[in-house]
């Protein structure tokens, strides 16, 4: 077992380092970047597999405390997948400054997931909110720079709420831990936890969510999907699981979360949209159980990595970083490959099932870990989210099919010359590999294989064909209208700090 | 104590009102600023409520009643991200005014 300080304080100020170096040689700092991210990867690999526990303090007495525990090494782990992910599916369209803060970002979201004190998690979350803003602005359109305006007016009001908190548990407490919070009043608990639940990005505070994901280019959104929502993530488990008026009041929200989200979901027909509503819902379920929260958000986190990468068989013009130059489309089309195309789609089409919780998958493992650990009662909103969950995404499988096709007949057309020269299909392969792995974890334990477990996931399968095809003809545009409006989305802290007080107070549930 | 948080708190209010009653992003990042300032003020309200003395270590006791150093040192952290906020604020709605000259949300959210 790794215990040393130097290795735990390396691995959270290297990325940073290695980023701001980047800034002024990125084409050397590249690989050094991935190479980096791998090893973070195996290394919380190696600390889930060994049940590593290390705390350390930085600067020794009377420094900041962190803890490297099991919700650490699981999102550590989604986190580094999803960002090397990112950077290696999307090298060729990477804007130069792209890397560094995807770096940065890493970096605030390994404090934020290791920390245990308020202000440490307070200033990773800032953080965390100042790259995100930097990766939505990538796109560099108005449409996308007022959306990240919206996210960091959002994000560093509900800050503000988190930080007034912080300072009203302090006059109670005499101190920042987490481990302190049980002394405390409940409105100093309310305003700490609407402002997490807001960079959690979980419901009513999460309808920033399928805004950016729409609008941010895929890499951007990938990263934010795979990533950014689970820095809140983690400090909502450990209060959770310290504090039981939390863990209580947490049910309460992410059945909410989950149900409502999940509807909207339903009705959204933009792909990149329906995909940020379930992200709400998924991250709703989540915080159900304070015990699998962290595993449950790094399978989504993953999934939907997969899924942003792959919401398309090539990159279209419009998504690529506005500094260089726009493909045509025939040239877009001359660069694709019938291996491409399959490739892509069956990516999309496994990281779909693993979402739907679709027996044979990482899904279904963290789906049945996590109906095991929550209330009877919430067992059955879990099921209802699950069934909509499941039309979302056969709504999105099958109109990702109907892309494959279209994309299919242009490939084999005798009208495009195709390129004899041998090419390197990493991309694919790797992507390949990523749905094999997801395969192979669902496989890993059998202790959740009952035949009863794997007849509900399918039912809810045919349940969630059948609902789709009774929906589809709906006309949902006047059903379901985007939250765009800045109002609506600075206001949601307040209403879920009010909610949250008036539960702890008053309804007591 | 509840007496002299009162103005900070109706500062506070103040500044929610604004924000989600603003038409243009101007009008937001002064009331996100008023916010920042109340919540700065709170901190420094708690910190000096036990003494308003400068905490300084000596051998001998130099005053009796000193302010608390800890939340004085967390709110310098807090004050530098409240400015980087409204830097980078700024710099989009700088950006933003090249389409919408007014700023107004009505023009933005089309």
């Amino acid at each position: 077992m790794i215990d040393s300080p130097l290795v735990f304080a390396l691995l959270t100020f290297l990325p940073a380092t290695l980023g701001f170096l980047g800034c002024v040689y990125h084409r050397t700092f590249f690989p050094i970047c991935l190479a980096f991210l791998g090893s973070v990867s195996a290394f919380s690999i190696a600390g889930l597999i060994n049940s590593w526990e290390a705390a350390y303090t930085l600067m020794w007495l009377g420094g900041i405390e962190f803890s490297f525990d099991q919700y650490t090494y699981q999102l550590l782990f989604g986190s580094s997948f999803s960002i090397f992910s990112s950077l290696l599916l999307f090298r060729k369209y990477l804007s130069h400054y792209f890397y560094q803060i995807s770096l940065i970002l890493m970096s605030a979201l390994i404090v934020s997931f290791s920390a245990v004190d308020l202000v440490s998690i307070y200033i990773a979350l800032e953080l965390t909110g100042f790259c995100a803003f930097l990766l939505i602005a990538d796109r560099n359109d108005n449409k996308s720079l007022f959306n990240s305006f919206q996210y960091l007016i959002g994000g560093g009001l509900a800050m503000l709420i988190y930080l007034i908190g912080v300072v009203t548990a302090f006059q109670y407490s005499g101190s920042f831990l987490i481990k302190d919070l049980s002394a405390v009043t409940p409105i100093a608990l309310c305003l700490i936890v609407a402002g997490l639940l807001t960079k959690a990005g979980i419901f009513i505070c999460g309808l920033w969510v399928p805004n950016i994901y729409s609008h941010a280019s895929p890499q951007s959104s990938s990263i934010l999907a795979g990533c950014v929502t689970c820095a809140g993530i983690a400090p909502i488990a450990r209060m959770s699981n310290d504090l039981v008026p939390i863990a209580n009041s947490m049910v309460v929200i992410g059945v909410i979360s989950a149900v409502i989200a999940a509807l909207y979901a339903v009705f959204e027909r933009d792909d990149g949209r329906a995909l940020g509503w379930s992200s709400v819902s998924q991250l709703g379920l989540a915080i159900l159980s304070p015990t699998y929260a962290c595993v449950y958000a790094m399978q989504h986190g993953i999934c939907k990595t997969l899924l942003f990468s792959t919401l398309s068989p090539e990159n279209t013009p419009h998504q690529k970083a506005n500094h260089e130059t726009e493909y045509t489309l025939q040239e877009k089309k001359e660069t694709l490959s019938n291996f491409q195309n399959y490739s892509a789609l069956i990516v999309f089409v496994v990281a779909s099932l693993s979402v739907m919780a679709f027996p044979f998958t990482s899904g279904f493992v963290t789906k049945n870990l996590l109906k095991g650990d929550i209330p009877t009662n919430a067992k059955i909103i879990v099921s209802t989210s699950t069934l909509l969950t499941t039309t979302v995404y056969v709504r999105l499988i099958w109109s990702r099919v109907q892309k494959f096709l279209i994309y299919d007949k242009i490939i084999n057309t005798e009208e495009i010359q195709k390129s004899t020269k041998f090419r390197w299909y990493s991309n694919q392969f790797y992507l390949c590999l990523c749905s094999i792995a997801i395969i192979v974890l669902g496989l890993s334990d059998w202790s959740y294989m009952s035949y009863q477990n794997i007849v509900n996931s399918l039912t809810a399968t045919v349940l969630g064909i059948i609902l789709y095809s009774s929906v589809v003809g709906l006309q949902t545009s006047k059903m379901v209208k985007p939250v765009s409006r800045t109002l609506d989305l600075v206001g949601a802290p307040f209403v879920v700090a009010a909610l949250l007080l008036a539960n702890l107070l008053y309804f007591k549930i | 104590m509840i007496v002299l948080m009162l103005p900070l708190v109706a500062l506070l209010i103040i500044g929610c009102f604004g924000i989600l009653n603003s038409k243009s992003i101007i009008n937001s990042l002064f009331s996100l600023d008023v916010i920042d300032t109340a919540t700065i003020s709170i901190f420094v309200l708690i910190a000096g409520y036990s003494g308003y003395q400068t905490p300084i270590v000596s051998d001998f006791p130099r005053y009796s009643n000193y302010s608390d150093p800890y939340p004085q040192a967390i709110i310098l952290t807090a004050i530098v991200i409240g400015f980087a906020t409204q830097a980078l604020l700024c710099s989009i709605a700088l950006r933003l005014s090249r389409s919408a000259p007014l700023l107004r949300y009505k023009d933005l959210e089309k």
